[in-house]
């Protein structure tokens, strides 16, 4: 019986990755192999009712609504034109110093990313911003979209990060403790893209020449224009933070707050908003579809009892909980070629999650730690998402200049992620004073 | 995204079309009124001490609708996650077989799903679950998620069938539209 359950288990993912691989979207593939697999070993009976159950049960799960809410408050600051509003307050204050305009651009993307949430979103609406901008004041094609590839990046990081809430959902962590458990990092991330830039000037002090001195009215007025929305971010992370609202309710109040805010400012006419509704819809349903392959696949993994076979041979191989890490890390960089940041986290997330908690480490502090890894991934070669929608935005550049130009960043986020292990503080601190 | 034009040019928009274009406004209604009975719940509560009734119940049924709805719009644009490895230095052939491979395990994988959430529809209405405040059937809510699911199973279909016959009548998307400012 022990066999033929590994043999199942085994079989089971060579067949998952062989459906993905066949671009079998990954929460049906998930599904479908983890469905087949409890049939095997328990019935077609019991496994064909996990379906109905599982799919109703999550759709209808009020904590999940987090996920969709955040996803419309995103669109709707997206399609108000935020993003331009952000780069054009930075730019204004700092883009006539050397560099300026790169750490304006990581600036405005962590201003945009806190509000939308997305790594990928972030990159691609900044390709049309900033890129343009960049490469009139004579910045150099690889260094323009390297910055722009890493600022996307601090969409998964800074709250409220859609893979930090998927990762919450799925280990059964408190999501609102995951969203501030990423304020200090993203904050780390923005500051340490900021100093890679000035170490490049240094370095090299013809190669990002300054851009023009803007009068100091024109700062206030470009400041002034991005308030509203800095209040409505910290107005809902303030009350996540502070206890005021569940997450799901910060984030019904964060997308009915941007969409007021965009009507308000004369930002949303309908198009817009039919467009903010339709993104966010979509994205929200393909996230669904992978949380309930993931969860189906779950019983899958439960049954064939792969997680703790996994925890007791990679606790049994006598190295130490770091190399154990490690080793993970290494595993998920390597899937990073392959895969998406969210398909990653739902297939890998539970047969790893038993392992971290059995080596004694913080559950939300991995959760940060797996998401800087996961977002390695949107930028190293040879298939970094955040690579790949720059240069479908940006046509005249190859991905080995992109893949050049980012290589100062994944130096920075290696040290960062070092950085994070060292001090599980900086992502503790805040989620323990809540 | 906004809709994108029809194939073929201008010209009234094929009944198909239309029909996707109608699944698709729903479900972007839902997410709306979803996000509207979260905040006015949250306002009624924090500033004026009484709530909706129902307010929690009808709003996870509300997310259900929404997330069944917003599939079957997904899957007609090729809208879910997908690991693109392969498929990406593909020639067009090969991308054509793997799409419509793809399309048919899906059309599978939602037909079965959509058959076992019927058993459950039915069995929400067997079992007479209420909502808590005002003892409201459940299962008229539940139906019109499943009524998604069947809408999902249709578009799915008529994907499959554009693959094979019309694939130009396709307009895909990546699951995270670039924002287009």
């Amino acid at each position: 019986m022990d066999l033929g359950t590994d043999f199942i288990a085994v079989a089971g993912f060579v067949i998952l990755f062989a459906l993905m691989l066949l671009r079998v979207p990954v929460g049906m593939a998930m599904g479908l192999v983890g469905v087949c697999g409890y049939a095997l070993i328990a019935g077609a009976g019991p496994a064909l009712k996990l379906v109905g159950q599982t799919s109703m049960r999550t759709v209808t799960d009020y904590t999940f609504g987090v996920i969709p809410m955040f996803m419309l408050m995103g669109a709707f600051v997206s399609v108000s034109g935020v993003s331009r509003e952000l780069f054009r307050a930075a730019n204004a204050c700092i883009g006539h110093w050397r560099g300026g305009l790169g750490m304006a651009t990581v600036l405005a993307c962590g201003g945009f990313a806190a509000i939308c949430g997305s790594s990928v979103a972030t990159a691609a609406t900044f390709s049309t911003v900033a890129y343009p901008e960049m490469r009139r004041y004579g910045y150099p094609q690889a260094f323009s979209t390297g910055v722009i590839a890493a600022g996307g990046t601090l969409g998964a990081m800074l709250p409220p990060s859609t893979v930090l809430a998927v990762y919450a959902v799925i280990t059964q962590q408190d999501i609102g403790k995951l969203f501030m458990a990423g304020v200090l990092p993203g904050l780390l991330a923005m500051t340490m893209y900021v100093a890679t830039i000035g170490a490049i000037v240094l370095v090299a002090p013809k190669l990002l020449p300054a851009g023009e001195p803007r009068p100091w009215t024109e700062r206030r007025e470009a400041l002034l224009g991005v308030w509203p929305s800095l209040v409505l971010f910290a107005f809902v992370i303030g009350g996540l933070y502070g206890g005021f609202f569940t997450p799901t309710e910060a984030g019904g109040v964060g997308a009915s707050g941007a969409f007021l805010l965009g009507l308000a400012r004369r930002k949303l006419d309908r198009a817009k908003t039919r467009q903010a509704l339709l993104q966010a819809t979509r994205t929200a349903a393909a996230v669904f579809t992978v949380l309930i392959g993931a969860l189906l696949f779950g019983y899958f993994l439960t049954i064939t009892q792969t997680p703790q076979k996994i925890t007791a041979f990679l606790t049994g191989m006598g190295l130490s909980r770091y190399m154990v890490l490690a080793l993970i890390m290494v595993m998920y960089l390597v899937l990073g070629c392959l895969m998406d940041a969210m398909a990653m986290i739902i297939l890998t997330v539970p047969i790893i999650f038993p392992v971290i908690t059995q080596l004694g480490f913080d559950p939300i502090w991995f959760g940060v730690i797996i998401v800087m890894t996961v977002e390695l991934g949107l930028i190293h070669p040879p298939v970094g998402m955040n690579v790949f929608v720059i240069k479908s935005v940006v046509q005249d550049v190859s991905f080995t200049t992109i893949f050049k130009g980012v290589i100062p960043f994944v130096i920075t986020d290696i040290v960062r992620l070092v950085i994070l292990i060292a001090f599980p503080v900086i992502a503790l601190w805040l989620p323990s004073r809540m | 995204m906004p809709a994108p034009a029809p194939a073929g040019g201008p010209g009234p928009r094929p009944f198909t079309d239309r029909i996707i274009d109608a699944i698709e406004w729903l479900a972007a209604t839902f997410v709306g009124i979803v996000a509207l009975n979260i905040f006015v719940a949250v306002v009624l509560r924090k500033f004026f001490s009484t709530s909706i009734p129902d307010s929690y119940d009808i709003g996870r049924q509300l997310l259900g609708i929404l997330i069944f709805w917003g599939i079957a719009a997904t899957s007609y644009r090729g809208g879910h996650i997908t690991v693109d490895l392969v498929w990406s230095g593909a020639g067009p052939r090969l991308k054509r077989f793997i799409d419509v491979f793809a399309t048919l395990v899906l059309l599978f994988v939602v037909i079965v799903q959509t058959v076992m959430l019927f058993d459950k529809v039915r069995l929400t209405y067997t079992d007479n679950v209420l909502t808590y405040d005002l003892n409201l059937p459940t299962w008229p809510l539940a139906a019109v998620a499943w009524a998604g699911d069947v809408c999902a199973v249709v578009l799915i279909a008529i994907r499959a069938w554009r693959l094979v016959f019309n694939p130009e009548a396709l307009h895909d998307e990546h699951f995270e539209d670039k924002a287009s400012e």
